[in-house]
């Protein structure tokens, strides 16, 4: 009977909230009420999941009141995002255009302003969704996650956080703090390049490339694709075809077929056929590595 | 005041064996159950006579047909309650099979959606789920048979969702009296007063309907929507105010465009001439009768209308199907079988070796031809044209006869130019009675300032058709726009207006308008007659920025004059009365507003993805009253049609029945203004005419600007990728599909 359940206008059911002000509080909150616990902070996921039905918490616990959760700084080993930064703080910092530009330019890719504007950077990651636009970049940038608990931090690198379908590494008692994306090699060119029906609209596919030259041959090379397996996926087997080679056409060709043997056909993929974006990934990651290249030889002139 | 929700049935289709309310009642909710209802089977739009009006719908139905049809209903003091109220009550259910294709839904071992409707008050047996039918033919048949070329093709539709900025709301409160007020999402208040009376029997005159500003519509209301019609049942049974508004997944399921399968054959002549054509139509109603007789009507004289057809053979099917019903949509099917004539007239231009603008320009229906406007029951000859001038002035405008050659282009981006036509009846007026009801009215009375107020049922859906109106009032009374005041009527203080459809607002509704302004003109010609001992036929009148008056004078005789205000106050000081009058009006034609558009697409062959590039759209809507409302309408139409062409439809997932998007609007995705072009790339422009019959020249716009939107894009495309498609919407899936099979191919 979902039809006489399932909408996004009303929430009939009665939660606690709590709006823990420390960490620690915070953590105490998840321990205690564990599976019967949800975070609150962009809320543009939450929210229309408890209308939809998908998630019925009976605690409800916002982390926008602790301060620290909320930032963009550089520290000696990158640039630290807290888990709570808005989608459009990152969108618009000028720490992040200047540094790792890439992930602004992803940013601005989720949703509407209004979206960006509500929506955090930790609940685009802690939701797991192969989708996330935030998700295909972070990996490209060797992004390493923190999370807390009572007995102190753990640090994850992307891919060990998101280990399964829809799920990441969060024990009870435990939520994502921030993460840190490494200082980037001098003259990497990024690219971020998604497709969606509408600007609006989730990925189906979306592909990040960072990559650098050394005498005119690419050296760093990262490339992630996004939609089309389980979790986002670093693509090795492109990576280790493209090191150490001259930038040509015929290397991205061949590139770019082992990116599309990573589509992952899901069973119930309503969005676009496999088929589909095997092609259209084809066609960003050309895209997305065509213009890091031309990023990083115009940086190192 | 109680707020309601609906329980809707989760099933494609079923018989209901047994509802248990007792647990909802016990959480202090009001229950509706279909039993408590008049037992009533009605239509719900009232816009035809009743001899074309058939039957379907109750209120609630013990026998759903489609996944989302209201078979029960709840009142609690919040939504939250009504909520749990609602998921609180228990259905047993004997389900049947469905089908949720037209086709298929004719074969003969399809289980029957309905087994008996009625036409009028007489019951008829309803076979292979055919809900009515219409056949035409006109000409010789050997015509077609002989030509030099013939086409015949299949086509389908999207099934689109109207996506109107509000969800279907209504709010009801029970009067003292026994009777009811009612303020609701409609286009016409006084068919909703009709409807509720015929189904609760409430006297008419204690059914107050009251107007509501509307965020949009499209055509979505000009049926009584069924919320209204339960949150009645709940407000008389629990005698508290009632408020209901859908959610936008009970909205999705409520109400869709028709989904149309064409077959059309077309035949032409190597110089040029059309020879004629033959066309059967399939129309996915879904799961009730809306308007689909009509429909039937309109999709024929959409057809023959846009191009001249010396024979020409209809067959026209309404098909149920386990879905949602489906409603008009701006355009009302013309813009289904614009895309697919469209099509073909360049698929045709091809094979006979001709401009498609050409081909155009030779074949068009134009100035002195009989129109088909509203179908086969309402003609009427036109009076105003400007075809060629758009047609002509957009092709100079994007060096038409420069465009590339489709397969001309490799590589990974190609673009193309298309162009298609468009046009739409203003109104379903006629010189005689048809089977369509069309016409207003208005009142108008002076105040006794000199100002004065209009009264009109007329529905504004955000269109700025009222105030199209004070425009007309405001020259006809040689006033400034701001002394004309709109009062807002409700069904017991206006006088009967059919509906605000048919892009007849300003033509029809302005015709009523234009008619109380001459009346109560002539009032004040007679009262400032009197006041200044000169002849009111003779009086001049002028308006004085000076003093903010307009100023009635015997020309040429100093001290004649008198103002407004001035008449106003002596009149009522010397009891003549106010000036005013009450009118109905119907206009005597259904002259079509023309459009023609040109667009430039780029296709990227890798992703799908189609980029609009350059939009010229030219409108031929008589006199223009308001240019940036009028060029708003052609935006407007652009998008949704660029939307229905490229992005939009509504499948159903076969196992289970409901909509493969669950109802999710974030699965249902329309362009946003970042999706469309650059405004500055979008030109529109107007032709020069004058429609004779219209209030001061004018014809409508809201459905012609979106009609040629699909076959304009669609011949875009082709000019691009040199590939036809005969399927909406065209995809980047489906794009990429195609190249891929006509790689395959070569």
């Amino acid at each position: 009977m979902s039809i006489n359940k399932v909408n996004t206008h009303i929430i009939p059911m009665e939660f606690e909230y709590h709006a823990p002000t420390t960490l620690v509080e915070a953590a105490g909150l998840l321990e205690k009420y564990g599976d019967e616990a949800r975070i609150l902070a962009g809320g543009t996921d939450l929210i229309p999941h408890m209308k939809q039905r998908k998630v019925e918490a009976t605690h409800i616990i916002n982390i926008k009141k602790i301060p620290e959760l909320a930032c963009i700084k550089e520290t000696s080993e990158g640039i630290e995002i807290g888990a709570n930064t808005k989608l459009r703080a990152i969108e618009l910092s000028p720490l992040i255009k200047e540094k790792i530009p890439l992930l602004s330019e992803a940013a601005k890719t989720v949703g509407s302003v209004q979206i960006r504007n509500l929506g955090t950077v930790g609940g685009n990651i802690c939701n797991a969704s192969p989708s996330a636009d935030m998700a295909t970049p972070l990996l490209a940038l060797d992004t390493i996650v923190h999370v807390y608990n009572r007995e102190g931090n753990k640090d994850y690198t992307l891919e060990e956080f998101f280990h399964g379908r829809g799920e990441v590494k969060l024990e009870p008692g435990e939520l994502l703090t921030g993460m840190t994306v490494p200082l980037q090699p001098k003259n990497a060119g990024m690219a971020f390049e998604k497709v969606g029906w509408t600007t609006f609209d989730i990925a189906t596919v979306n592909v990040a490339a960072v990559l650098t030259l050394k005498d005119g041959k690419i050296d760093h090379c990262r490339i992630t694709l996004g939609a089309c397996s389980p979790a986002p996926t670093r693509v090795y087997q492109a990576e280790t075809i493209l090191v150490g080679e001259e930038p040509t056409q015929e290397l991205f060709d061949e590139a770019v077929y082992l990116i599309a043997a990573c589509v992952e056909p899901r069973q119930r993929w309503r969005r676009a056929p496999p088929e589909y974006r095997r092609k259209a990934s084809q066609a960003l990651a050309i895209d997305a590595m065509t213009r890091a290249i031309e990023q990083a030889r115009r940086l190192a002139q | 005041m109680l707020y309601g929700r609906v329980l809707k049935s989760p099933h494609a289709h079923a018989r209901i064996r047994s509802m248990d309310v007792s647990k909802a009642e016990k959480m202090g909710a009001v229950t509706l159950t279909p039993d408590e209802i008049p037992d009533v089977i009605y239509c719900p739009r009232l816009v035809s006579v009743p001899e074309a009006t058939y039957k379907d719908w109750k209120v609630l139905t013990d026998k759903p047909h489609y996944v989302g049809e209201a078979i029960g209903a709840v009142a609690a003091e919040s939504e939250e309650e009504a909520q749990k109220a609602l998921e609180a009550i228990e259905v047993e259910y004997d389900v049947l099979s469905a089908s949720f294709d037209a086709l298929d839904s004719m074969k003969p071992e399809a289980e029957p959606v309905h087994d008996e409707i009625y036409l009028k008050d007489d019951l008829l047996k309803v076979e292979n789920n055919i809900g009515c039918q219409l056949a035409i033919t006109e000409g010789d048949p050997s015509a077609l048979e002989e030509a030099d070329v013939v086409i015949e093709r299949t086509y389908r539709t999207n099934r689109r969702y109207h996506n109107q900025l509000e969800t279907k709301s209504v709010m009801v409160r029970p009067e003292a009296d026994g009777g009811i007020s009612v303020w609701s999402t409609t286009q016409t208040i006084h068919n909703t007063r009709l409807l509720l009376h015929d189904i609760y029997g409430i006297p008419m005159g204690k059914i107050r309907v009251y107007k509501v500003a509307l965020g949009g519509s499209f055509g979505s209301s000009i049926h009584v929507n069924p919320v209204v019609n339960i949150a009645v049942g709940l407000a008389l049974k629990s005698r508290r105010p009632v408020k209901m508004c859908y959610t936008r997944e009970e909205d999705i399921r409520d109400h869709c465009a028709y989904q149309m399968i064409f077959k059309l054959k077309l035949g032409a002549n190597k110089d040029g001439m059309l020879a004629g054509g033959r066309l059967e139509a399939y129309l996915d109603i879904g799961a009730h009768q809306i308007q689909a007789y009509p429909l039937l009507g309109c999709v024929v004289g959409w057809w023959v209308s846009l191009y001249k057809l010396p024979y020409k053979d209809y067959v026209g099917k309404a098909v149920y199907t386990n879905k949602v019903p489906s409603c008009a949509f701006r355009g009302y099917g013309n813009p289904q079988i614009s895309w697919v004539v469209e099509t073909m007239m360049d698929e045709l231009a091809g094979k006979i070796d001709i401009d498609p603008l050409d081909f155009r320009l030779k074949n068009y229906i134009g100035e002195g031809d009989l129109f088909w406007g509203q179908g086969p029951s309402v003609k009427s000859i036109i009076k105003s044209c400007g075809v060629e001038e758009i047609l002509t002035k957009g092709a100079e405008m994007v060096d038409w006869y420069n465009r590339p050659n489709p397969e001309e282009q490799t590589g990974r981006y190609r673009r193309g130019w298309g162009v298609g036509r468009g046009y739409h009846t203003s109104s379903a007026g006629a010189p005689v009675p048809s089977s369509i009801v069309d016409f207003g009215g208005a009142i108008l009375k002076m105040n006794e300032d000199g100002t004065f107020d209009y009264v009109s049922a007329l529905m504004d859906h955000g269109c700025g058709t009222q105030d199209a109106h004070v425009k007309i009032v405001a020259e006809e009374l040689c006033v400034p726009v701001d002394k004309v005041n709109i009062i807002r009527g409700d069904t017991g203080t206006t006088v009967y207006d059919v509906c605000t459809h048919a892009s007849r607002g300003v033509y029809s509704g302005g015709g009523a308008a234009l008619k109380v302004a001459m009346k109560v003109k002539e009032q004040i010609r007679d009262f400032a007659g009197k006041i200044l001992d000169a002849y009111p036929h003779a009086v001049r009148i002028r308006y004085d920025e000076e003093r903010d008056q307009t100023i009635i004078f015997a020309e040429g005789i100093e001290g004649r004059e008198v103002s407004y205000r001035e008449i106003a106050e002596t009149a009522r000081h010397k009891n003549w009365g106010t000036a005013a009058a009450v009118e109905s009006y119907r206009q005597p034609s259904c002259p079509p507003h023309f459009t023609g558009y040109f667009v430039k697409v780029e296709v990227d062959t890798w992703t799908g993805k189609v980029k609009l590039l350059r939009v010229v759209a030219g409108a031929d809507i008589g006199t223009v009253i308001n240019p940036m409302y009028a060029a708003g309408q052609v935006h407007g139409g652009f998008a949704q049609g660029w939307s229905m062409t490229t992005l939009e439809d509504t499948p159903y997932d076969p196992i289970d029945g409901d909509l493969v998007n669950r109802g999710s609007i974030a699965n249902y995705k329309v362009p946003t203004t970042q999706d469309m072009l650059d405004i500055d790339d979008l030109t529109v422009f107007f032709a020069d005419t004058y429609e004779p019959t219209g209030p001061f020249g004018a014809k409508g716009i809201g459905e012609g600007a979106l009609n040629p939107v699909a076959g304009t894009v669609a011949n875009a495309i082709q000019n691009a990728l040199g590939v036809r498609f005969f399927q909406l919407p065209i995809t980047p899936i489906r794009i990429l599909e195609a190249l891929k099979e006509k790689e395959e191919k070569k």
